[in-house]
């Protein structure tokens, strides 16, 4: 579930509060966004057009249960996997995060204190071709997710919560292709007509949120379904459909799905383009040179890559363009992991001295400024509900060189301490940001080699057997809540740290405490969300004292639309990304 | 085979079409009491393009060889950050407002970092020269032995060899050099270089050596065998002279004006190869700079700082166009029957 | 003749053979696990073991290979899953032959991958070949008309000054600044013929074939130049001189015959090469033809799309290769081959 925007990792989620946006850019001092309110400026948009979003990375999957990549979640959901539950368009705040009905009649019963969910689907609610979507495809698109060695790479939260047999810690129902135990699923999730129960081990308080975050609940239709082959397919259940076929690199073109009945759809899906063209494969300077020039087709494209720190310049200076600039806090965060495996990291004062001499400042002027990123306290996001700053981290942004070294003394090993900076590089900036770093912590009194992994970087750090000393991190949560930011991160027990010779999971700095796991557990059976909020800080604070981690950045998306877009918006109701639901092209 | 190869291939290109000193008209010359040597110093001497160039790769060597020594004594600085010279608020550019040309950087600060470029450009020239010299001194050294073990042995042997450069020749030569890096580099690092850098340089100058040599391979092997029918062979095979004698006193001697020639015009080829690389992203990654990591950060300011979009891609082009056209002179000056 | 030709595919196809498992064993007997390199970042190792499974990748690297061959020749099915076959045959991927493998990265047979790519890298290598040989030879003439002249040299030093500009540098300095800032050209980005027409085709190709000519540029006027001035020193044109024939009747009817020759041989060789793909053209143009492909399926450890594509820029080179040579022999009668 961890992702950054230098790798192409996995994904990552709505966060509550991303700070929201209006069309209008800020004027001024201070740039762009976090205004609030609708969509601004922006006239009401009409109907007709082309919208085209010009991206970098392509999507790894258009399979609904295998997308995991916060920006293809939520352009899914707008576009055209239609879920139970959905994030409404055109809301901000909190209300941007509260899931409403979609396919379904209302946001879900819950009863036995979470463990059965019911949802009823709605009337008139079809598929591209017509035919009606039933709970029978409710359940195979849920029963998909099963089949792990066909439907690879999605979030799998199902296998740990459905309430069927399993066998060393896995489900023995093994997905709709080699049907193992079907009888087993078939008695976890079942249909009465139109309405679906499922029931789960343990209660998941969360499961409409989780509904409305990823695409692991999306109906799919069993005669659509060629197991991988089918990765790239569409069969569209929202307003738009795929016209041909996509091209993994290069895109591919969505158009009006007339079999679908905006009457049927309370989340606010404007549609309002004819036409939506995705275009991947190109870079963020050639993206964001072309909004700034702002002609022809580009004045009605959006974008989900960041203006580059060296066009800020360009933006800045140009009042127009600068309109058409947004500023959000994203959902990500950048963190540091002391390796405890390392010998030295085990000395708690040479970790207290490492963060004392990180230098914050430089890092984020490394990566691109205020724009880019933000000084963070915390490894958790402040939008997120129950965020507070860690109170171990005392060191001034741009740290303090004299009382590390003063640390490292203390800490009684040879100076200079010798250590390995495995970090997520190859591009220039990530490259440039380790070595500001490394300039920080050299003059504290270490000696740091910096160790740029690009392909490898997930294999190295989850090997626990690693000889590195501190690794980069960067994290978004799966959806709104603390519970899917240190938790994760850092029970060692759930990532089979010290258990699990091979892999830690995802405690990449192979962190262990039974007091932080102790807190993690109750967090889980706590009765009130503010309850499980309070433990969760707790055991932030415990992480800090260990220094477990160190709090690096709150990543920014300082983005650029075309002058053609109305109805821009960007929300944690998608991710932070520029919402399709309700962005449109000027006629 | 695209265009790294091409790179590369151009200078094996004109070397193969009009190099290949006559042998024969070296020895006629010698008559004359002056050497062929001498001659051909005294025609680059009359050459004055090739004269400038000489005196720019010169430079450029002696930059490249103080560069180090000058940031270890401080008179180079190409790794502290300058924050003080950039401005945060604007994507870190230089604060003011052009590319922070200043005495004391007379090339600018690298945006975002404030280092300065000077340093930077200068340390960066010794890192892709020394890779591209050892990569160059790789294919030189394997396309002789080849083209040498080819050309004598003749027979199987021969036949072999020319199979094996036929074949790697067959390969898209960029896209290998791509495709390979991850596992090979893993591979180099477990060889006992060290992770990182030293190791990502390692394998930019093997695999660029290693797919290099055919052509050299087949030029040596092409003199070899027409040497070995020339009168000063056979004149001394019948003086009794032995094989050993006759591969290094009186072959090799007639091989150093092709491997010389052919080896200037590779050096560019494989400083624009390293450049090109670390555009697709293998090679030697910053803080330690070279031209073409530099370059490769450097185009994304193409619109923002022109000075330093502009440097890096001026040193290399100087590098890559004088070391060209030095091959071409030595070319000429090596060979008096090439048509200028 | 005839045995020749035969003599030399033969020998083309062994070397392709042999190419072929030489690569194969370069990637896939490699240390590094082929098997990790399946399913993106969130791979269990449950998961590495069942598509180790799936793909084949737990046999000898060399009955791999021999399936490889196997899948070239006859076809293949993905995944080798016997229960899987059974219980849900319409999961199954369909790998007729010549089949190159299955990427599991993009859910997609390799031939299928290069069959949609190769049009653009085509497109792309013929544009830039018109447009380097037409301004190569003419540039190459003109030089050598005007030799030692003002023009010579600005033609020459010109070409050779671009030349020692990365191609990445030139690339993107025409798409930043002749597309983007000064708006002189469209956006570049490619239209088939049957999407778009002959127009769109055109536009969207002319800054990425532009970029690649200009590397090709330079060597093209150098080699014509010389050639035009070697021919221009033979014996049989100073006959023609003598004769009396005007300076435009020796050029077009016996300079250039004789420089074109070896011209074609070179020319042949580098389109051969540019068929597989210009990486970096692509690259910097977003451009979707072999050469892209290759860098996607080179950075995401994508095995068999790239065994695929060395495998198809080999065969092209090759064939570039004998091609050549055969014409060359039909062309200059002074050749021949036994």
């Amino acid at each position: 579930m961890t992702i950054s925007r230098r790798t192409t990792a996995l994904a990552v989620l709505a966060v509550t509060s991303v700070l929201s946006v209006a069309a209008c850019g800020g004027g001024g001092g201070t740039t762009g966004g976090s205004g609030n309110g609708s969509t601004g400026s922006a006239a009401a948009g009409s109907k007709g057009g082309t919208v085209f979003w010009l991206t970098k990375r392509p999507a790894e999957h258009l399979d609904p249960q295998r997308t995991y990549i916060g920006r293809d979640l939520s352009i899914e959901n707008r576009l055209f996997y239609r879920d139970l539950v959905s994030f409404p368009v055109g809301k901000q705040g909190e209300e941007a995060t509260k899931p409403v009905a979609d396919l379904a009649t209302d946001t879900g019963q819950s009863s036995e204190g979470g463990k059965v969910w019911k949802f009823t689907l709605r009337d008139g609610v079809k598929w591209q071709d017509g035919k009606d979507i039933t709970c029978e495809d409710l359940k195979y698109g849920f029963s998909r997710g099963f089949a792990t060695d066909v439907i690879t790479g999605g979030p799998n939260y199902q296998l740990g919560y459905l309430d069927v047999p399993n066998k060393d810690g896995l489900p023995t129902y093994n997905g709709p292709y080699k049907k193992a135990a079907q009888a087993d699923f078939d008695k976890a999730v079942t249909c009465e007509g139109k309405t679906i129960t499922y029931h789960f081990n343990k209660p998941w308080a969360d499961f409409p949120l989780a509904i409305a975050s990823l695409r692991s609940f999306s109906p799919y239709r069993a005669d659509q379904d060629k197991g991988d082959k089918s990765n790239y397919a569409v069969f569209s259940s929202g307003p738009y459909m795929l016209q041909g076929t996509w091209q993994k690199g290069k895109g591919g073109t969505f158009v009006r799905n007339t079999n679908y009945d905006p009457k049927t759809d309370q989340t606010g899906r404007k549609a309002l383009p004819d036409k939506v063209v995705i275009t991947e494969g190109l870079t963020n300077e050639i993206i964001n040179q072309r909004l700034i020039a702002d002609s022809g087709e580009d004045k009605f494209a959006v974008t989900d890559r960041a203006i580059p720190g060296s066009m800020y310049s360009q933006v800045d200076s140009n009042p127009t363009v600068k309109d058409r600039s947004t500023l959000v806090n994203s959902p990500f965060t950048d963190y540091l992991l002391p390796n405890f495996n390392s010998d030295v990291m085990k000395n708690p004062k040479v970790r207290q001295a490492l963060a004392m001499a990180t230098d914050k400042t430089a890092y984020i002027t490394a990566l691109g400024g205020d724009k880019a990123a933000t000084p963070s306290k915390s490894i958790v996001n402040p939008e997120l509900p129950g965020y507070q700053p860690n109170p171990a981290f005392t060191a001034p942004d741009s740290g303090d060189t004299a009382a590390a070294k003063k640390l490292l003394e203390e800490a009684g090993v040879p100076l200079p301490v010798k250590i390995k900076y495995t970090y997520s590089g190859g591009t220039p900036t990530s490259d440039n940001s380790a070595a500001a770093l490394k300039q920080g912590w050299d003059k504290a009194g270490f000696s740091t080699t910096l160790d740029p992994l690009t392909d490898t970087y997930y294999d190295v750090i989850q090997n626990p057997n690693t000889k590195s000393d501190v690794y980069w991190g960067g994290w978004g949560a799966d959806w709104p809540s603390a519970a899917t930011v240190t938790a994760p991160l850092f029970d060692s027990v759930l990532n089979g740290v010290g258990t699990n010779p091979k892999s830690n999971g995802q405690d990449y700095g192979n962190y262990a405490s039974d007091t932080v796991n102790k807190l993690f557990n109750q967090a889980r059976n706590a009765a009130t969300t503010d309850e499980a909020n309070s433990l969760y800080q707790q055991a932030d604070v415990q992480l800090g004292k260990d220094t477990a981690y160190i709090p690096l950045s709150v990543t920014k998306f300082y983005y650029l639309h075309g002058s053609g877009v109305t109805g821009y918006a960007q929300s944690a109701a998608s991710n932070g990304y520029p919402d399709l639901g309700s962005i449109g092209a000027k006629q | 085979m695209s265009e790294i190869k091409r790179d590369v291939e151009f200078g094996a290109g004109t070397a193969q079409e009009t190099l290949a000193p006559e042998p024969g008209a070296t020895q006629e010359k010698a008559i004359t009491g002056r050497t062929p040597w001498q001659l051909a110093r005294a025609r680059l001497r009359r050459d004055k393009i090739t004269m400038v160039v000489l005196a720019v790769v010169a430079l450029a060597i002696v930059l490249a060889i103080l560069a180090p020594i000058l940031s270890i004594i401080g008179v180079l600085d190409p790794e502290t950050f300058h924050p003080e010279l950039i401005d945060g608020n604007t994507g870190g550019l230089p604060l003011d407002g052009g590319g922070g040309l200043s005495l004391q950087h007379p090339l600018g600060v690298e945006p975002g970092t404030g280092r300065d470029v000077l340093s930077r450009i200068a340390l960066g020239m010794t890192f892709s020269m020394t890779v591209a010299l050892s990569a160059t001194l790789i294919t030189v050294v394997l396309g002789t032995v080849m083209g040498l073990v080819a050309g004598l042995l003749g027979g199987k042997t021969d036949f072999f060899i020319s199979r094996i450069i036929d074949m790697v020749l067959s390969f898209p030569v960029t896209l290998m050099l791509l495709a390979l890096s991850g596992m090979f580099i893993d591979i180099i690092t477990k060889a006992g270089v060290p992770a990182g850098n030293p190791s990502n340089g390692a394998y930019i100058v093997l695999v660029l050596g290693l797919f290099g040599w055919p052509t050299i391979a087949r030029i040596i092997r092409g003199q070899v065998l027409s040497l070995r029918e020339r009168e000063f062979i056979e004149a001394a095979r019948s003086l009794g002279a032995s094989n050993r004698r006759i591969y290094f006193k009186e072959l090799l001697p007639n091989l150093w004006a092709p491997l010389l020639v052919y080896g200037t015009l590779v050096m560019p080829a494989y400083i624009s190869a390293e450049a090109a690389l670390s555009f697709l992203g293998v090679g030697i990654k910053p803080p330690t700079p070279t031209l073409g990591n530099l370059l490769t950060y450097s185009v994304n300011y193409a619109a923002a700082d022109v000075t330093f979009f502009l440097f890096p891609a001026i040193a290399i082009a100087i590098l890559v166009l004088s070391f060209n056209l030095m091959g071409d002179g030595l070319r000429d000056a090596l060979d008096p029957k090439a048509d200028r | 003749m005839f045995a020749y030709v035969v003599r030399r595919i033969f020998v083309g196809a062994i070397m392709l053979v042999v190419m072929s498992l030489v690569t194969y064993l370069l990637f896939f007997a490699a240390p590094s696990d082929p098997a990790r390199f399946t399913c993106g970042k969130n791979c269990s190792p449950e998961l590495i073991e069942q598509n180790r499974k799936a793909l084949g990748y737990d046999k000898p690297v060399f009955v791999q290979y021999g399936q490889f061959l196997k899948g070239v020749f006859v076809g293949r099915e993905f995944p080798d899953d016997p229960e899987l076959k059974k219980s849900a045959p319409e999961t199954i991927a369909e790998c007729p032959a010549p089949c190159l493998g299955y990427s599991p990265l993009q859910s997609d047979t390799v031939s299928s991958l290069i069959a949609t790519a190769a049009p653009v890298s085509i497109s792309l290598a013929l544009a830039a070949f018109i447009l380097w040989m037409v301004l190569g030879i003419s540039g190459g003439v003109i030089a050598a008309l005007y030799k030692g002249r003002l023009i010579d040299r600005a033609l020459v030093g010109s070409a050779l000054i671009v030349y020692s500009f990365p191609t990445f540098f030139i690339g993107l300095s025409l798409y930043i600044f002749v597309a983007i800032k000064w708006q002189l050209t469209p956006i570049p980005v490619y239209t088939s013929i049957s999407d778009g027409g002959i127009g769109p085709w055109l536009y969207g190709l002319f800054l990425p074939s532009l970029t690649l000519a200009l590397i090709y540029i330079a060597g093209y006027i150098r080699l014509t130049r010389a050639f035009v001035l070697e021919s221009m020193g033979e014996d049989y044109i100073r006959t023609a001189r003598a004769k009396g024939l005007t300076q435009r009747r020796i050029l077009g009817k016996h300079t250039m015959r004789a420089a074109l020759t070896p011209i074609a041989t070179v020319a042949g060789l580098d389109l051969g090469g540019l068929l597989a793909g210009a990486i970096i053209t692509e690259t910097v143009f977003n451009y979707n033809g072999l050469g892209k492909l290759a860098v996607q399926a080179a950075t995401t450890y994508d095995l068999p799309t790239t065994v695929g594509i060395v495998i198809v820029a080999a065969t092209f080179i090759i064939t570039a290769n004998i091609v050549v040579d055969v014409l060359y022999a039909v062309i200059d009668p002074r050749v021949k081959y036994s």
